[in-house]
């Protein structure tokens, strides 16, 4: 995907990104393009309870969330309050057709059943730690 | 000269690659029912994959995104978990009946009981998936697959009445004993027999694992536009075999050695020989191709590690579910399920499935966020609209077709 590079903060501010279409159910890749997971729901910052007085900030994206945020997202109901997997928005590094990390895989709460599944039945198979190339 | 040697490789494997147990089925039994009347469906087959095949091969290169992550990315959680569902189950089916299809050509060479051939041709697929690289996979099994021009040969033997051949061609009369709704089940699944929905995830998540970038679109569309009509002629020439021997003597088919017997007509042991290598070779490669899908499908709708370039480890979840699939592949088959029987039915739904992939690539192909300058042109925009159509009237027909008809009986 080809959106504009921001060459500086007057681009950034114009530049249009619909949550649904260029953040939600993305494919997030770690600092070496591994990918980790998709973007299942946002997390935005606080909003106070009741009516909103006219100088309340308006929020802000602070998280990525994913996995068991999917079946809420899907089926409906309220979100688990276990923070697992929650990738921060300040590791975000670009925003293309795939939204990329600063961080690697290894420094992330999300995909820690790979980690598993990797350490204790995939890489115990004779073979499984080759590199195919 | 590397560069010819390259494109004339990507071409004969795509010949070889595109016949499956589902278009060897398929055609024989089409064709010792119905003649070369139902020819049309396969080169309408046929120009649809190349379409579906070519937009999203070229997505996948442009963007570096491969289907399923476009799919999730454009239906949102809620359809594209549908469509999951729908696209895994009916990939696991094919993969059984893949599997399926190498036990029953080794039972053809060794007179050996496809059962006991049944483990050994699942745990070799596994094998080769986690040891082999994916270059030399695709293009060993695609190349031995070319083994089944035997058909074409075998059809030159036969001699056969061109002009009777040209007549059932152009027109579909039906024959006395067949109804007009089991001509119209048999065209669906002729369709989803050739423009089966894993081909394009396989192709699409194959271009990733190859690297394909924008320079590589050319060869790819060579592969494609010469390599998959190629592949096409080789499924008329069962059909037309099929038509040649078994249409006069009414012999249904229902097992692959029916498939097989205008070739030991034609060309006795020998051709025969040729034709179970090329049997083989098709159905292990698509067994390959389906299982890698079924990792595919899962892992890109959720985000995990994928594909055969990385240390298995480095992607566990993703070499976790084809060990999971062989192994319901190998269950199904040992229960004793007659192959061809899933084989029959797997073709039929991939028709009904097809509409659930195709869509969202339409889509992305025309999407200039992702594509840049290549998007679809406005000529590929009329044949992909037109294909639209066709395959969601063949999805929406293949259902009630079935019904009515008892599969075809």
């Amino acid at each position: 995907m080809t959106l504009p590079e921001p060459a500086d903060t007057a681009a950034v501010a114009s530049r249009l990104l619909d949550a649904r279409l260029h953040l939600l159910d993305r494919q997030v890749l770690d600092c070496d393009k591994v990918p980790v997971t998709t973007v299942d729901d946002l997390e935005l910052s606080e909003i106070p309870e009741g009516p909103l007085d006219a100088d309340t900030p308006a929020p802000t994206i602070t998280a990525m969330l994913s996995g068991s945020f999917r079946f809420t997202r899907i089926f409906g109901g309220r979100p688990p309050m276990s923070r697992l997997d929650r990738v921060p928005w300040s590791d975000l590094a670009e925003i293309g057709s795939a939204l990329r990390l600063y961080t690697p895989r290894s420094r992330l709460e999300v995909g820690w059943l790979e980690g598993w599944l990797a350490a204790h039945v995939i890489g115990k198979i004779p073979g499984g730690r080759d590199d195919p190339q | 000269m590397k560069k010819i040697f390259a494109v004339a490789l990507g071409i004969l494997t795509a010949i070889g690659g595109f016949l499956d147990i589902g278009d060897i089925v398929t055609n024989a039994v089409v064709g010792s029912r119905f003649g070369l009347s139902l020819a049309w469906v396969v080169v309408v087959g046929v120009i649809g994959i190349c379409v579906f095949a070519q937009m999203s091969g070229r997505v996948a290169a442009v963007s570096g995104r491969a289907t399923f992550e476009i799919i999730r990315e454009r239906l949102g959680p809620r359809a594209a978990l549908a469509n999951l569902i729908a696209s895994f189950l009916i990939n696991l089916m094919t993969l059984t009946a893949e599997i399926g299809g190498i036990a029953l050509a080794l039972q053809l060479a060794s007179s050996v009981h496809y059962l006991l051939w049944v483990p050994l041709a699942a745990i070799a697929v596994w094998l080769v998936i986690w040891r082999v690289r994916f270059t030399t996979m695709e293009n060993v099994a695609g190349l031995v697959g070319l083994a089944l021009i035997g058909f074409a040969v075998a059809l030159f033997l036969l001699g056969p009445d061109w002009e009777t051949l040209g007549r059932q061609v152009l027109h579909h009369g039906l024959p006395d004993t067949e109804k007009a709704t089991t001509y119209w089940f048999y065209a669906v699944a002729l369709f989803g027999a050739a423009m089966t929905p894993y081909e394009v995830f396989f192709f699409s998540s194959g271009a990733v694992e190859e690297g394909w970038t924008t320079k590589d679109l050319a060869q790819s569309r060579m592969n494609v536009l010469v390599g998959f009509p190629l592949g096409g002629i080789l499924s008329l020439s069962i059909a037309a075999c099929a038509a040649v021997v078994l249409l006069p003597q009414a012999i249904a088919v229902t097992s692959l050695s029916q498939v097989v017997l205008p070739v030991v007509e034609a060309g006795g042991k020998l051709l025969l020989a040729v034709i179970i290598v090329g049997v083989v070779a098709a159905t292990f490669g698509a067994a390959l191709e389906t299982t890698l899908s079924a990792g595919y499908t899962l892992a890109q709708f959720n985000g995990w590690s994928w594909g055969k370039f990385r240390r298995p480890a480095q992607a566990a979840r993703f070499h976790l579910t084809m060990i999971i699939c062989v192994i319901v592949g190998l269950g199904v088959l040992l229960t004793g399920v007659d192959p061809i029987k899933v084989t029959e039915l797997s073709v039929v739904f991939s028709a009904v499935a097809l509409p659930l992939t195709y869509l969202p690539i339409l889509i992305i192909a025309n999407d200039p966020q992702y594509m840049g300058e290549h998007v679809n042109g406005s000529a590929m925009n009329v044949v992909g609209m037109a294909y639209l159509v066709v395959i969601v009237v063949a999805s929406l027909a293949a259902i009630p077709l079935l019904l009515i008809t008892g599969a075809g009986s």
